[in-house]
C-alpha cells in the first residue's frame, strides 16, 4: 500500500511517500509564508513526481505540522509529537525518546511502548530558535552552511545572552560593534542557542544518555548539534534525512489502520 | 528561502548643480545604526547630499560606504570636511568622526530640519530602539522615552517577519491596511512572542474564523504600532487634554516608511503626521551634521 505524510511546518513543507515501509520519494520546499496552501500543493506535486505515481495511487495521506489544515487533500491529521514518536521507533526501534527541533518549536517526546504519554515543548522565550538561526546567518552574512561548519571553539571566549533571542541578538550586535570577527560572534550565538535548547530538553522529560533520536531542520547544522550534545551530555542519534522525521511518521501512521483522526 | 523579502531599497541623493569646492565650510553627520547607516553632508549650512544603506555585519565598512555614497563621486573626501559628527549604536565605528553626539538630540534636530519648526513630537522608529522625543518650540529636548528591553528590535523584527510571511517589506504596510476592520493585535509584549504568534494565526481551523493574509499582517503591525503608541503616550498627558501632539508629529526611521504602522498611530492619536521631501531615515545623520 502506498501512503504519504505531509509535514507543513513554520518554515518548510516536507512530504514523504511510502510503500510498505519503504520510502518512494521525499520532497522539501518553502512553506510560502502567507501562501502556505499553495506551497503545500507544490511540494506535494514534487513528491508525487519524484515517486512517479499519480495522486490516485496514494491510498491514504496524513498531515501534521502547524499548517496541517492547509493540506486540504489529506485524509487525516495527527499532532506533531505523535508523528515524531512513530517515526523514531521506526528508524530506531530501541529509541526511548525523540527530540525534534524545527524552525518554530522544540519538542521532547519520551517513548514508552507504542504510545506517547507526555511531551515537553519549547516555551515562549525559546520559540522560533530555528528561524532565529536563519535570520542571524543572514545578518552575519556567513550563510547557514557557514554557521553549521563552525568549529566547537569558534566563539573565542565570547558570549551572548542565552535566555532570550531578543537579548542574544542585541549582544551579538554589540560584539559586531566592537569589531569582533563575525565567526566568533556566530560561535557565541551557537553556544547560546545550545544552552537555550538544553533548558527545554532538561525541563520535564529528560531523554536518556543513549537512545534519544534527534529530528528536525536543526540537524542540518552540525555545529549546533555538536554544541547541544556537549551541553546536554546526550548522545543523540541523528538518522539520515532527519528533517523529514515528522513527515515520515505521518506516512507511517497513514499506513496503520485507524491511525489518524479524520479531518475536521 | 531564495528571495530576500526583508531587503528594503537603499537610497542616496545629491543636490544638482552645486560643487562642494565653492563652499567655505563642509560638515557631515553620520548615523551608524544596528540595521541601517546614514550619512548627510552640508555645504555652508545647506543640505548637499545624503545616503542611506544597510549596515550589515561590518559596522566600519558601512560607515565608510555611506559617506562615500553621500559624496556621490564628486571627489569629496572626509579630509575636505571641517567637521564630522557621528551618532547611533555604532558611532564609534565611524573612524572619520571628530565628535560623537547623543542620538536623541540628533533626531530632534534632524526632524526639525526635515519636517519644519512645527515638528515637536519626534518618533524615531528604528531597527533597534524606538525613541520618542518631545521638543520645546525651540531646539531643545523637553522629554524623551526610549523603548525598554522588551520593545527593542522592532525594526529588525519587521524585517524578520517580512521573510517569514514572504511579503516584500515595502508592501507590508499597504497590504495590512487593505482590511475591513483591524483584528485584535498579536502579543504587544515582545517581538519574540509576537512573531510566532503571528505565524500561529495562519493555523486555519485554530480560530473560529481564519485570518486572511492581509488580516495577519494587520494584527502584527497593529501590535507594533501599539507598542510605539505607549511610548508617545508617555510624553503627553493625553487624558488631561494635552493636545500638543496634534500637528506636531514627525515619524523618522525605517518604520516611518511602513504605512501600516504610521496610519494606525495617526488614527489612534487623532492627528496627521508631518511629511518631508527627504528620506525619513536620515533624521539622525542630518541632525548630527547640523550639530557638528
Amino acid at each position: 500500500m502506498v501512503t504519504a505524510g505531509v509535514d507543513a511546518g513554520f518554515e518548510s513543507v516536507k512530504v514523504v511517500v511510502l510503500e510498505d515501509g519503504k520510502v518512494l520519494s521525499r520532497a522539501l520546499g518553502t512553506s510560502g509564508g502567507l501562501e502556505r496552501k499553495k506551497a503545500v500543493l507544490a511540494v506535494w506535486d514534487e513528491a508525487l513526481k519524484a515517486a512517479g505515481i499519480p495522486a490516485s495511487s496514494v491510498a491514504r495521506t496524513v498531515a501534521t505540522g502547524q499548517g496541517k489544515y492547509d493540506a486540504d487533500f489529506a485524509d487525516g491529521c495527527v499532532t506533531e509529537p505523535i508523528a515524531d514518536g512513530r517515526a523514531a521507533s521506526f528508524v530506531f526501534p530501541e529509541a526511548e525518546s525523540v527530540v525534534d527541533i524545527g524552525a518554530d518549536q522544540a519538542r521532547v517526546v519520551p517513548l514508552k511502548g507504542d504510545g506517547v504519554l507526555q511531551t515537553a515543548l519549547s516555551q515562549k522565550c525559546s520559540s522560533g530558535i530555528g528561524a532565529f538561526i536563519r535570520h542571524m546567518a543572514g545578518r552575519l552574512e556567513i550563510g547557514l552552511d557557514g554557521l553549521g561548519a563552525l568549529a566547537p571553539d569558534a566563539c573565542g571566549g565570547k558570549t551572548v545572552n542565552d535566555g532570550c533571542i531578543v537579548f542574544a541578538e542585541l549582544d551579538a550586535l554589540e560584539l559586531l560593534n566592537q569589531n569582533v570577527p563575525r565567526k566568533e560572534v556566530a560561535g557565541a550565538l551557537i553556544n547560546a542557542m545550545a544552552v537555550r535548547l538544553n533548558s527545554v530538553i532538561q525541563d520535564k522529560v529528560v531523554p536518556p544518555r543513549d537512545g534519544a533520536v534527534l529530528f528536525g531542520g536543526i540537524t542540518k547544522n552540525a555545529a549546533l548539534v555538536e554544541a547541544l550534545k556537549a551541553r546536554s551530555g546526550i548522545n543523540f542519534i541523528v538518522p539520515e534525512h532527519a528533517e523529514y522525521g515528522c513527515a515520515l511518521g505521518a506516512a507511517l501512521i497513514a499506513a496503520d489502520e485507524g491511525g489518524a483522526a479524520p479531518k475536521q | 528561502m531564495s528571495e530576500a523579502y526583508w531587503r528594503w531599497p537603499e537610497s542616496s541623493w545629491l543636490r544638482e548643480g552645486r560643487d562642494w569646492r565653492d563652499a567655505s565650510g563642509v560638515a557631515a553627520g553620520i548615523d551608524v545604526g544596528t540595521t541601517s547607516t546614514q550619512a548627510a553632508i552640508f555645504c555652508d549650512g545647506e543640505l548637499h547630499g545624503y545616503a542611506n544603506i544597510h549596515t550589515g555585519p561590518d559596522f566600519r565598512a558601512a560607515a565608510e560606504r555611506a559617506m562615500a555614497l553621500a559624496a556621490g563621486g564628486s571627489g569629496l573626501k572626509t579630509e575636505n570636511m571641517q567637521r564630522i559628527a557621528a551618532t547611533g549604536f555604532g558611532a564609534r565605528n565611524a573612524v572619520c568622526a571628530t565628535k560623537f553626539l547623543d542620538e536623541v538630540q540628533c533626531h530632534g534636530r534632524g526632524a526639525r530640519f526635515m519636517y519644519g519648526p512645527e515638528a515637536t513630537t519626534v518618533a524615531d522608529l528604528g531597527g533597534q530602539t524606538t525613541k520618542c522625543v518631545r521638543l520645546y518650540d525651540w531646539d531643545r529636548v523637553r522629554d524623551f522615552v526610549m523603548s525598554d528591553k522588551c520593545a527593542t528590535g522592532m525594526g529588525r523584527s519587521v524585517e524578520m517577519m517580512a521573510d517569514m510571511l514572504q511579503v516584500p517589506i515595502t508592501e507590508m504596510g499597504a497590504r495590512s491596511l487593505d482590511v475591513e476592520k483591524d483584528p485584535e493585535p498579536v502579543s504587544t509584549t515582545c517581538y519574540s512572542f509576537a512573531n510566532p504568534e503571528t505565524i500561529g494565526l495562519l493555523r486555519t481551523g485554530f480560530k473560529e474564523a481564519p485570518y486572511s493574509g492581509n488580516e495577519v499582517l494587520a494584527a502584527y503591525l497593529f501590535a507594533v504600532a501599539w507598542r510605539i503608541l505607549g511610548s508617545i503616550g508617555k510624553l503627553y498627558d493625553l487624558d488631561a487634554g494635552d493636545v500638543k501632539v496634534h500637528g506636531s508629529l514627525a515619524f523618522t526611521g525605517g518604520l516611518a516608511k511602513n504605512a501600516g504602522i504610521t496610519r494606525r498611530l495617526e488614527r489612534a492619536l487623532g492627528t496627521t503626521a508631518l511629511s518631508s521631501v527627504h528620506d525619513p531615515q536620515l533624521a539622525g545623520a542630518i541632525g548630527a551634521a547640523l550639530l557638528a
